[in-house]
């Protein structure tokens, strides 16, 4: 076999799906201590069964919970939805229907991240 | 549709082994953790748009059904994590060292690892359900 073709490939230039495969990854370094930390504390360590209203007023009173909080809101939710459109994408190759899963999810991620930011940012309200 | 039924039917009859089924359980367990994570952004605001409701939502969280739920989405997010960690390590810091034995190997290695965190976390969680719902170890 000495007739060897060198294929050459030009890299594709960037665009925005590179930067979301690239941001998957980023995020992901973050989100393991994250939400990992968030799992180990609420669920093993404090338990649902002592999870209340209280405790959660308690534990937005510190600044740095909230924030703690918010990094998880913004990250975990943007991954999470940034996911599904990934894993639709794989389903369904039309250009318009990508464009409604899109805009879809757009919507569903603001609206959702919205919800949970004015939650954050309003706090614990008593019981009227 | 068609390129619905291709997508599908690639999932379930691709026979990649190891990879195939760890790229299987990613999609999977990153889906359920999405899906948990809307529903818990939403119960979670109820604590300033409906106070009243937000025990509500923390009684039906308390539940052996959803206490069970709970260990399974545990699970989900520690593979999610130690297998979304194999992926960006390959990915971003040693492409060189992608091959496939080393692939499967450490593949296997994923599910021990998650299986080693997962197991105590089950442990814990197991006796909340059984001291909080069923008055057992002096509950």
């Amino acid at each position: 076999m000495s007739a060897t073709t060198v294929r050459t490939v030009t890299k594709p230039k960037a665009n925005y799906e590179t930067t979301a495969w690239k941001w998957m990854r980023y995020s992901g370094f973050l989100l393991i201590p994250l939400v990992w930390g968030h799992v180990l504390l609420q669920d093993i360590i404090v338990g649902v069964h002592k999870i209340d209203l209280d405790y959660v007023a308690l534990r937005w009173a510190s600044v740095g919970w909230r924030i703690y909080d918010t990094l998880l809101l913004g990250f975990a939710f943007a991954h999470g939805t940034n996911g599904i459109r990934q894993v639709l994408n794989d389903f369904f190759h039309q250009p318009e229907k990508r464009k409604i899963i899109n805009v879809g999810l757009f919507i569903f991620w603001i609206v959702i991240t919205a919800i949970g930011g004015i939650a954050l940012i309003g706090g614990v309200r008593p019981i009227p | 549709m068609s390129s619905l039924r291709t997508t599908l039917t690639g999932y379930v009859g691709y026979r990649g082994k190891e990879g195939h089924l760890s790229f299987l359980l990613h999609r999977v367990t990153g889906l359920g953790t999405a899906l948990f994570l809307t529903i818990h952004i939403l119960d979670t605001s109820f604590v300033f748009f409906f106070p009243q409701l937000y025990q509500h939502a923390i009684d039906l969280y308390r539940s052996t059904l959803f206490g069970i739920a709970e260990i399974g989405l545990i699970f989900c997010v520690l593979f999610h994590g130690v297998n979304g960690l194999r992926i960006a390590f390959v990915d971003l810091i040693a492409p060189k060292f992608w091959s496939k034995p080393l692939q499967r190997s450490s593949t296997r290695w994923t599910v021990i690892v998650t299986l080693i965190l997962w197991l105590p976390a089950t442990g814990v969680m197991l006796y909340n359900i059984l001291h909080h719902n069923f008055g057992l170890f002096g509950g």
